[in-house]
């Protein structure tokens, strides 16, 4: 968990989280079509859309969750097709969920420490059937080890218990280690949602509706944190958004999603401008009434 | 970004009790004292077969709750489980009785051999558990308790057509191996290795998947992986347990392995509360000595032996009325998912809040 001192320059590198032409399809209904993005180290984009437009079906599409019907999904530039969500995950993909999905029961620390924990580096997710098999040997042998606790799996659950609580300092929420994640208060949880999702030390973290349910304030505190983990984790930022402001406020690129189809991309200003994008959020009769684009 | 000092773990290390030690010493206790008492009660083969039968149990209930409980997956085929495990020991010993190993003490043979039947037992009873559970464990909900409920039915139906397995008559003269030491130490065991896994990584990772699976998926961890690893393990102290039954009970058939024996299991680790192993323990003991305490109430009430020879049969009533008193008054079971130490009231030394 090396953090960058100095931020990549936004953009620089491959492509660390890529889809090429991605359809969904359930029965008859087109969720997703022709979806196309690119994340690279140091990215802060934004994917915005009225309810419905496909904005969720995307990220579960990226996280493994559906598998497309058309296209591809490249995260480090490794296919994943047919990956299911903790192998995407072990390649560098993490998210945080639109309504928070914490482990409740679980204290803070535990929270994160399962993220950690998951990412040791037993998991080679490109194998035959050989490793495959010494993988399987290994997770059983693990398990011995915590049995028996022998010196190394106990030095592993201190190492595992600094990450966390260095992670839970980051993002504010050292006082509430031992507390259970269910007793947090709104604006916490969705922190330590993202502390735990930075847990498994992804490279490229999606964030879904992270400012649902806030208030200004808290939204202004959170566009300054989302911009200082990028920076800190070098990460590439994918958000779902809704508020505007936030949007606009910090994302460098937006896409724009309506009935499941890209209808605008570009920098702010451009989607802001963009009559497609003002007719999908306003409707057609706004347009009329005012005379043409905002 | 530096790490500060003051991170340097805390709770972990500190504490009066080593952490080898911690979470299992209560059993470490209470084990000599059963095995001791059954050496004093030497003159009532009653008692030590209750004390056999109340270990069991015990055995039964801790290993369903690593499934049922920390896991949060649902199984109800446990008793088909206990199935394999006695019946695959019961035929190795039957098998062995005339083997003898020729450097060692007669009595110390025979416990070589009743444990290599025990791990026999309990290592087909695991396998059985990989099989069942790789295919159910992939999905999501309610599928795991419908196939391990198939699951119990067909063992039962097997042996019942069985010849090797003695049919519906089922198998006797399996040698008495058993001792309450040796059932004691099985319980010793089971609970060793429920509580190491609770208080692991291994641990956080179930009690994850019970919270949230979809997000314990997104965060990387192989929760099928792990839901079959629960499920080998708790199959596999099923089996054992069944072995031991079938080295001291005079006969063994299907009857003693039926969905009722599923169903008292799952109920012992509900009342007890799904996720404490302590709670299971104590549900157990409960569970199993109430028919013999209703028994000696009757007969002691003069009811007639009418009413005390029905214990057996009222006693499924019983545990229904108590499991619907348990979910009105206590949903969460005796215990919740915290451990007898939790609740144990506040001059004893208590432990600090945390999963371990």
């Amino acid at each position: 968990m090396s953090a960058a001192v100095t931020p990549a320059p936004p953009g620089s590198g491959g492509a660390l989280l890529e889809a090429s032409g991605v359809s969904i399809r359930f029965g008859g209904l087109k969720a997703l079509t022709d979806f196309n993005l690119s994340v690279r180290q140091g990215d802060l984009l934004g994917l915005i859309g009225p309810n419905g437009a496909g904005k969720s079906t995307a990220f579960n599409v990226l996280t493994g969750v559906y598998q497309p019907t058309e296209g591809e999904v490249r995260v480090a530039g490794q296919r994943v097709n047919g990956w299911v969500p903790h192998q995407i995950n072990h390649l560098g993909l993490a998210r945080t969920f639109q309504n928070i999905r914490l482990f409740r029961a679980l204290t803070a620390l535990d929270n994160v420490k399962v993220a950690c924990r998951a990412q040791g580096a037993l998991h080679p997710v490109v194998m035959g059937p050989l490793a495959k098999a010494g993988t399987a040997m290994r997770n059983y042998r693990d398990w011995w080890r915590a049995l028996l606790l022998t010196p190394g799996f106990q030095a592993e659950e201190r190492e595992l218990t600094r990450q966390a609580e260095r992670l839970l300092e980051v993002m504010g929420l050292s006082h509430r280690r031992d507390e259970e994640a269910k007793n947090l208060p709104y604006g916490e949880q969705r922190r330590l949602e993202i502390a735990r999702a930075l847990g498994t030390r992804p490279k490229v973290l999606l964030l879904d509706e992270p400012a649902a349910g806030m208030n200004t304030r808290e939204k202004a505190d959170l566009m300054v944190l989302i911009r200082r983990l990028r920076d800190e984790f070098s990460l590439g930022v994918l958000v779902i958004e809704h508020d505007m402001k936030l949007v606009m406020g910090i994302c460098e690129r937006i896409t724009v999603l309506d009935h499941g189809e890209t209808i605008a991309r570009g920098a702010p200003a451009e989607v802001r401008s963009d009559r497609k994008v003002i007719e999908a959020y306003l409707g057609d009769s706004y347009l009329e009434s005012h005379g043409g684009a905002a | 970004m530096a790490v500060p000092g003051a991170t340097t773990l805390s709770d972990e290390t500190a504490g009066r009790v080593p952490p080898a030690l911690r979470g299992i010493l209560p059993v470490l206790i209470a084990v000599p004292v059963v095995v001791l008492a059954d050496v004093l009660l030497n003159t009532s083969p009653f008692a030590t077969y209750l004390l056999s039968v109340v270990g069991v149990n015990i055995i039964l209930a801790v290993s369903l709750n690593i499934v049922n409980g920390m896991t949060g997956q649902f199984s109800i085929g446990h008793a088909g489980f206990m199935a394999v495990g006695a019946y695959i020991a019961g035929v190795t010993s039957l098998e062995l009785k005339e083997v003898a190993l020729s450097f060692l003490p007669v009595a110390a043979s025979d416990q070589v051999l009743f444990t290599v039947a025990l791990l026999a037992g309990g290592v087909a009873a695991a396998l059985c558990g990989f099989l069942v559970g790789l295919p159910s464990l992939r999905l999501r909900g309610d599928y795991l308790a419908i196939v391990t409920l198939g699951f119990g039915e067909i063992i039962r139906v097997v042996v019942q057509n069985t010849e090797a397995f003695g049919r519906a008559l089922g198998l006797s003269g399996i040698p008495q191996y058993s001792s309450v030491a040796m059932v004691y130490f099985w319980v010793f065991l089971v609970v060793l290795v429920a509580r190491r896994i609770a208080g692991s990584s291994h641990g956080r990772s179930l009690w994850a998947i019970r919270e949230d699976e979809v997000a314990a998926e997104a965060m990387g961890v192989d929760t099928t992986g792990y839901k079959v690893r629960a499920f080998v393990i708790s199959s596999f102290f099923a089996g054992i347990a069944g072995g031991l039954f079938a080295h001291f009970v005079p006969i063994i058939n299907p009857g003693s392995f039926t969905f009722v024996k599923s169903m008292e299991i799952v109920v012992m680790v509900v009342l007890g509360g799904l996720g404490s192993s302590t709670g299971a323990i104590v549900a157990a003991i409960f569970l199993t000595l109430l028919p013999e305490g209703l028994r000696s109430l009757f007969g002691a009430l003069g009811a007639g032996g009418s009413l005390a020879q029905k214990v057996d049969q009222i006693r499924m009533p019983v545990y229904g009325i108590l499991l619907v008193v348990l979910m009105l008054a206590r949903p969460q079971g005796l215990f919740g998912t915290k451990e007898l130490w939790d609740v144990l009231p506040r001059w004893l030394p208590r432990k600090k809040k945390g999963m371990s």
